[in-house]
């Protein structure tokens, strides 16, 4: 056998010993050591001498830590590891706020995010009836709306808001076309009626959602149109009648008995209604302009907004023409008084409020554009007096305002000595708008406060009459058309647990978070993204400002798509591939791949390297849809790693499809796939 | 009967002698490894920190007692007994004093020689038990350090029984003169290296090199076992510091009496601060290069000084 007995070689720069020659000078070498480390042992420490501490035990120890009763609580078990329930903890506080901002703070819980899914999809029609199951008028909605939804969109922080307005106004313009074919009325299931008072937003919201209940519905409107506020006060410049009308009709054609041109109190009496219906709702809204008790306000040419406005749209002349107009008031109807007393011939119209630029209370779109038409906006003055000259206005002398507010927020007026004296012909009071219901509540039991305003339970709609709700700007006040909404909603949830036999409040849930389906990514093939916002064209100011046309144009077919695919789809917990994960990494940790084609909005790679990471969750922290999310295994051991990789992997799976693949089971999902047949 | 419980007496006083001195002995190696690496090692607990192992060793009491599932449970429950138990045998023969040791026997030199060489026995069943490569490549490096040490640490006691005509500690003790000192210099330096290759400390520390088989033999032991492991070790250094005072520093030389016991006491604490002070100067060394020292310095030493004494006793 051949057996090697090679001995093993130790190499040469591998000495025998410390010095490697010979046994003296070795050992010189190890009593050199031990010198060394003899002196070091003598001499005096390098390090630092630790302080005493003390161990110390509070008096107040009295054991192991537990929480008990606080807050009504029992006991918190102890977690030792992290356990399924620990896990599960975690996960729900990650989903529990899975309320995308948009939807938050609309104040109808408008489904914005899936409106955008489904307008990138290309279903508007779908998109648009997904909006006016809580925003009842989306095409009116979608022109006159002060969009708090914009203003909370996420997109906010990366680059412009998702024009989520402008889309709702682009859905109405395709549902229009078909509008005939998607409306039939809802089935009448319940055997009992209601009244509703007023054809305002929230009367109609109201009248819908009991309308898809199945109640009969019966709708009261003082004019010969309806809307209410809608109808009446919005400049027509800014909505147009017909869509206003062409909406209403849908609602009709659900099923809702609309009479107009009936005053409740006057033509019919609110207790005849209460006989005759199960239950009774006032959305009849703010009737009356407030005017301020200062001199000369009796004159001739002192005029209040509403009837300004009504003058100004229903016959397009407010007898103003060649005139000089002074609005009184900072406010959103002040600028609507001060646009159309522009469109209807006045020479010169000038608005005084009392706060300051920066504090006028109306939207600054709203008075940017108003300059933009010749408006000349005067702040910081008071009015002190109208000056009158046979009865007639002549000027209003106006007391410079030094602050509006006090140092709590309170509202509480400062003025200056100083007064101006501003040459005038009419003076348009728009400071607010009041109730003037004496008519209606006449030969009922509904109690009314001194300063003529109803009384009404704020949260659950109800009037001191059982049976008698309400809802809209009479128990708000003066506010927005999407807020007015919100209260018919609620009114409606009120009218149906009161006609169902059911308490109002107990295990009712004020305002429930609306869950919202979080569709698969959209089909965007073909479209061409865009990273900015789409901009509204406009009418040319000097034009515009002549007659009562749109100002905005709304948006074409292919800016809204694009617009659409913008959307970050918060809190969908589906992955829209924006790669900010990538972006924020401090690492560089994540490596994305997308596709690089028009409409293809996905990933088609996604590596986290966890030798790089931190842990510092950073990407997590700042993904808008929570596809990316931490779970309850943060630590660093393999199996934990193991699932968080998985979890990543599994973000890209779409709800429908199979693992990580999108709906061909080839591709990651939202890349170019051949376009879905629906039968 | 009465010899039993004597014996059973002795035993726990030998096991107390030695869990003392290992407890002091950890103390004191702390702080002399501090200092020499310019640090103060520790001071917290009492003067100096001199109280810091009454609180280390409830806490190597109160850890969890882990036997890892692949091991041979009966071996790796008694090896750390076993390798304990052949120091404490060893104490028993040591002369404390001129004429007295707690097991004066005629063969107490070869007792004292061959007992303690059993420990290799229970290294290799620990090593063997964990089925552990690294408690086993420890292990099997300590069976061939150890036995090759025991040549020339029994050569270094020869010339002392040469010189005293007797293998029994307590004559050793009593035919001492001072002049052996200069004589037995080669003698005493290389028990002394071959003794602390038998302890298997620093720089021959291989068996349990940490840096590279993280403890080696007892890579998979926990706490109290463990720690008797490392009680062993420091009984080692004990008793072989102990038996090298008595036997070649003269015991209580030269004083007698109580004196005489301070000063073996000292004499010994002497030793084993040498011996913490040369596993903290010396790097550990490689496996050749501590066999080669053993059969090509130490032995020929010995073998010198075996010569040397040859020469001068029939000249004496």
């Amino acid at each position: 056998m051949d057996v090697k007995r090679d001995r093993p070689v130790v190499p040469a720069s591998v000495s025998d010993g410390p010095t490697g020659d010979g046994l003296v000078a070795g050992a010189r070498s190890i009593a050199k050591g031990f010198a060394y480390t003899a002196r070091a042992g003598v001499s005096k420490p390098l390090t630092v001498r630790y302080p005493k501490e003390k161990l110390t035990v509070s008096p107040r120890w009295r054991g192991p830590l537990a929480l008990r009763g606080v807050l009504g609580r029992d006991e918190i078990p102890l977690l030792r590891a992290p356990s399924y329930a620990y896990n599960e903890t975690i996960d729900g506080l990650y989903r529990a706020d899975r309320l995308p901002p948009c939807v938050g703070s609309c104040p109808a819980n408008v489904d914005a995010r899936g409106q955008a899914y489904l307008i990138a999809d290309d279903r508007v029609v779908e998109a648009y009836e997904l909006v006016r199951d809580r925003n009842i008028l989306p095409g009116v909605l979608g022109r006159i709306c002060h969009h708090p939804c914009e203003s909370a969109c996420k997109r906010n922080f990366f680059d412009e808001p998702i024009a989520i307005r402008p889309l709702h106004r682009f859905a109405f313009e395709e549902y229009r076309k078909v509008r005939h074919e998607r409306i039939s009325p809802f089935p009448r299931t319940q055997g009992k009626s209601v009244c509703i008072v007023g054809s305002g937003p929230s009367g109609l919201a109201a009248a819908y959602d009991l309308l898809k209940l199945g109640y009969r519905v019966v709708m009261y409107e003082r004019e010969r149109k309806p809307g209410g506020a809608l109808n009446t006060g919005v400049p027509a410049y800014r909505l147009p009648r017909e869509v206003l009308y062409e909406e209403i009709d849908d609602i009709v054609g659900l099923g809702l008995e609309l009479n107009t041109g009936v005053e409740v109190g006057k033509d019919v009496t609110l207790p005849s209604l209460m006989r005759e219906h199960d239950a009774v709702l006032l959305a009849v809204g703010l009737q009356q302009s407030r005017i301020l008790p200062i001199p000369g306000t009796d004159a001739e040419g002192v005029v209040g907004a509403l009837e300004f406005l009504w003058s100004a749209n229903f016959k397009h002349e407010a007898g103003v023409r060649g005139k000089r107009v002074l609005v009184i008031g900072g406010g959103n109807v002040a600028v609507d008084v001060a646009r159309c007393a522009l469109r209807v011939g006045a020479s010169e119209v000038r608005l005084a409020c009392l706060e300051s630029e920066s504090e006028m209370p109306c939207h600054p779109w709203e008075i940017a554009e108003a300059l933009d038409e010749g408006v000349i906006a005067m702040c910081s003055l008071g009015p002190e007096e109208v000056l009158t000259k046979h009865d007639t206005v002549v000027g209003m002398r106006m007391r410079s305002c030094l602050s509006v507010f006090d140092e709590m927020g309170r509202f509480a007026p400062k003025f200056g000595d100083e007064t101006t004296d501003v040459p005038t012909d009419v003076v348009v009071f728009a400071i607010g708008q009041a109730p003037k219901i004496d008519t209606i509540v006449a030969g009922t039991e509904l109690l009314v406060s001194g300063r003529g305003q109803l009384v009404v339970d704020g949260t659950l709609f109800t009037t001191s009459v059982p049976g008698v709700f309400a809802c809209g700007e009479i128990v708000t006040g003066p506010g927005s058309a999407i807020g007015s909404i919100a209260t018919g909603h609620e009114a409606a949830v009120s009218i149906h647990r009161y006609l169902q036999g059911l308490p109002l409040d107990g295990d009712r849930v004020a305002r429930p978070v609306p869950v919202y389906q979080k569709h698969a990514p959209a089909d965007t093939r073909g479209i061409e993204s865009n990273r900015r916002r789409a901009v509204m064209p406009m009418a040319d100011p000097e034009e515009r400002a002549k007659d009562f046309r749109q100002v905005e144009l709304g948006l074409t077919r292919q800016e809204a798509t694009a617009e659409a695919m913008r959307c970050l789809r918060c809190e969908s917990e589906v992955c829209v591939g924006c790669t900010f994960c990538a972006r924020t990494c401090p690492d560089y940790a994540i490596k994305v791949e997308r596709v690089d084609e028009a409409g293809a909005r996905c990933l088609t790679r996604y590596d986290l390297d966890l030798t790089k990471c931190c842990f510092c969750g950073l990407c997590a922290e700042q993904c808008p849809t929570k596809a990316l999310h931490h779970t309850g295994q943060y630590e660093l051991s393999f199996w934990h790693r193991d699932l968080m990789v998985f979890d990543k992997g599994e973000m890209l799976r779409p709800p429908t499809g199979t693992r990580a693949t999108g709906r061909d089971g080839i591709s990651p999902p939202g890349c170019p796939v051949p376009r879905r047949e629906d039968g | 009967m009465s010899s039993l419980l004597l014996g059973i007496l002795w035993g726990v006083a030998g096991v107390l002698v030695i869990a003392g001195g290992a407890v002091i002995g950890v103390w004191w190696e702390r702080k002399v490894a501090g200092h020499i690496q310019l640090r103060y090692g520790p001071q917290q607990i009492g003067p100096a920190g001199s109280l810091q192992m009454l609180a280390d060793v409830p806490k190597l009491l109160f850890k969890e007692d882990i036997v890892p599932s692949g091991a041979d449970r009966p071996l790796f429950k008694w090896a750390p007994l076993m390798a304990f138990a052949p120091v404490a045998a060893a104490m028993a023969v040591i002369p404390f004093a001129a004429g007295w040791a707690p097991f004066d026997t005629s063969v107490g030199v070869l007792f004292f020689l061959a007992v303690p060489s059993l420990e290799v026995v229970a290294i290799l069943v620990a090593a063997w038990a964990q089925r552990n490569s690294y408690a086993a490549i420890g292990g099997l490096r300590a069976a061939s350090q150890m036995i090759a040490y025991e040549v020339p640490r029994t050569l270094a006691v020869a010339p002392l029984v040469l010189l005293a005509g007797s293998l029994r500690p307590t004559e050793v003790v009593a035919a001492w003169r001072w002049w052996w000192l200069p004589l037995l210099a080669i003698a005493f330096v290389v028990y002394l290296i071959a003794s602390i290759a038998e302890m298997n400390r620093g720089p021959f520390d291989l068996p349990e090199a940490e840096s590279e088989l993280v403890a080696g033999y007892f890579a998979d032991y926990s706490g109290m076992r463990w720690a008797i492991f490392m009680m062993a070790e420091y009984g080692a250094v004990i008793t072989a510091s102990l038996f090298a005072a008595a036997t070649f520093l003269g015991a209580g030389w030269p004083f007698s009496g109580a004196l005489g016991v301070v000063a073996l006491v000292v004499k010994t604490s002497v030793l084993v601060t040498i011996v913490m002070w040369t596993k903290w100067t010396l790097p550990r060394v490689r496996q050749d290069q501590l066999l080669r020292f053993c059969w090509v310095v130490l032995v020929p030493a010995t073998l010198v000084q075996l010569a040397i004494v040859g020469v001068v006793l029939p000249w004496m």
